[in-house]
């Protein structure tokens, strides 16, 4: 009877997720005919090699910038949501509103508040550039400068992510015994000691969880590299995923696409994996 | 508190955008004090099928919430009440599906929309996500969180397990069905890369991919392309604050039910 049950949603995970990785690495083995897929070529690991050997963008610049792009946001977003979230952990009216003030960029569309972004960082009209020059600092050139663009989509993202983990991190906060401390704080520690020594080791759970969410989708990440730079200047922005698209819907070489998939597909769950391991030697040795 | 208004910041500044002419200085005043120029949103509205647009969105959006809330139900039911052989192994199959990278399926999901005609139509729109990993852990999360007996007592009356579900489970679990709804809306709502990839007609395409080809098409007209961005966010922004209390409890009880 429970199979019954169940049947609907296995049946659109089987159709649409479970099969389509399967069939991701079986493509990848092709070189792809997207028009007729009769004619595909079976080539074994030549997408692979090709991988290796690709020069405009280089496979391990694009692998490089999503390692930047996810460490980034990976160590930027759970340090600053964890700050924001003790911040904003006492309730009240105000801190009330700023937490929602904080979460709500995270309800926008990438498609919308990237955009808006691209004006922020314009050189003629943009805020950030407008604000540089009334204090006499010079201008980075944003999006414009291979160096820069990359900094300026993470800044971007944090603002639209870190809500939704300081709210995490709120979840965590409010299930922490507060007797440990309230001990702690009869004990004399200070604010500092406290939060090192008490609240944060009761936290890893949670970061644990946030830093897993966290690098999958910013692994993933690809509307606002597509709105902000186009994986541009100069290939400054081309991430796995950018380029992953590109070769697949740009330049229609499919199964050089889907041997793309599976890198990305191999690089996240070795992530994850990794992290969940980390953590299970932290909660043991602690 | 200024780290609120911070982020804050970049929505008034594309309404102040929105309402500013192109020839605008670049003053720090000039960009943020409006300039009360309404034409660039007649200007921006008239470039693109928008009514027709925001319509697919909502119907995309609705139809996945009603697929996604049964499928989880049923199956959130099936894993947290009924007994069966190999329950363990299936919901083990059904969490390992959050591993794999929505990316990754792009591909392969393009090529079985277009073997079975799928491309550039509603259903490639909304079938595909009418089924929840989250929403069927967290149905199955408070079923098992309810006293058993309940559903033991209703058996003995004889309620077939579909009326049970309905007539007991659901009231139950009310707020995983609130959760559920709003995460799925938002989600479809804000989803690009998919329709973008799977649609082509704005007769089928959400607003959102609607929006990124005004901006391909206009680029340069910041003013009406801000415009666009405001009144395409308006609607998700308010039905985000009116409702913002279920979303950021239903994120804190998501992590306050982390364990190591």
């Amino acid at each position: 009877m429970g199979w019954l049950y169940t049947a609907p949603a296995l049946l659109i995970f089987s159709v649409f997720i479970i099969g389509p990785t399967a069939y991701t690495l079986y493509v990848s083995l092709f070189h792809w005919n997207a028009l007729n897929t009769a004619k595909s070529k079976y080539i074994g690991l030549a997408n692979y090699r090709s991988l290796l050997g690709s020069t405009a963008p280089s496979f391990l610049s694009s692998a490089w910038h999503s390692l930047y792009f996810s460490g980034a946001m990976v160590i930027g977003g759970t340090a600053l949501s964890l700050a924001f979230a003790l911040l904003l952990q006492r309730g009240g009216r105000l801190l009330g509103a700023a937490r929602v003030a904080v979460f709500a960029p995270h309800a926008t569309p990438v498609v919308a508040t990237s955009l808006a972004w691209v004006w922020i960082f314009n050189p003629q009209f943009g805020l950030a550039d407008t604000l540089l020059k009334a204090v006499h600092l010079p201008q980075p050139g944003w999006l414009q400068s291979t160096t820069w663009a990359m900094p300026s989509v993470i800044a971007y993202s944090l603002w639209h992510e870190v809500g939704f983990t300081v709210v995490l991190f709120l979840g965590g906060l409010a299930v922490i015994s507060p007797e440990l401390s309230e001990a702690a704080r009869v004990d004399g520690a200070n604010a500092w000691q406290e939060f090192w020594h008490v609240t944060w080791p009761q936290l890893r759970p949670v970061t644990l969880f946030v830093v897993i969410i966290t690098s999958i989708s910013s692994l993933q990440a690809f509307t606002q590299f597509y709105e902000m730079s186009q994986g541009g200047p100069v290939y400054a922005t081309t991430t796995l995923s950018f380029l992953l698209y590109q070769e697949a819907f740009v330049f229609f070489d499919t199964g050089y696409g889907a041997a793309l998939a599976i890198v990305l597909f191999a690089v996240t769950a070795a992530f994850t994996l990794l992290q969940r391991r980390t953590g299970d030697r932290i909660s043991r040795s602690s | 508190m200024l780290a609120g208004l911070l982020f804050l910041l970049p929505f008034y500044y594309v309404v102040v955008t929105s309402l500013n002419s192109a020839s605008v200085s670049a003053s720090v005043s000039d960009i943020l004090l409006p300039h009360w120029q309404w034409a660039n949103y007649s200007r921006a509205w008239a470039a693109a099928p928008w009514p027709r647009l925001f319509l697919n969105t909502l119907l995309i959006a609705s139809a996945t919430v009603l697929l996604a809330l049964a499928t989880s139900l049923l199956a959130g039911f099936a894993f947290g009440v009924m007994r069966f052989r190999g329950r363990g192994l299936l919901f083990g199959l059904v969490m390992s599906v959050l591993m794999i990278p929505g990316t990754v399926l792009i591909i392969p999901d393009y090529i079985i929309a277009n073997d079975i005609n799928w491309l550039d139509t509603y259903w490639i729109q909304i079938v595909p996500w009418g089924a929840s990993v989250f929403g069927i852990f967290l149905v199955r999360q408070f079923f098992l969180g309810l006293p058993q007996e309940i559903f033991d007592a209703a058996e003995l009356d004889g309620a077939g397990r579909l009326r049970m579900l309905w007539s007991i489970g659901i009231p139950l679990v009310r707020p995983a069905i609130v959760i559920i709804s709003l995460n799925v809306f938002l989600a479809s709502w804000n989803s690009f890369l998919w329709p973008f990839i799977m649609t082509s007609s704005p007769d089928v395409q959400p607003v959102e991919v609607g929006l990124a080809a005004f901006a391909g098409a206009n680029g340069t007209d910041f003013p009406a392309l801000s415009a666009a961005v405001v009144f395409t966010t308006a609607p998700v922004l308010l039905f985000f604050l009116v409702l913002q209390r279920h979303f950021i409890t239903g994120a804190m009880s998501t992590a306050g039910g982390v364990r190591g």
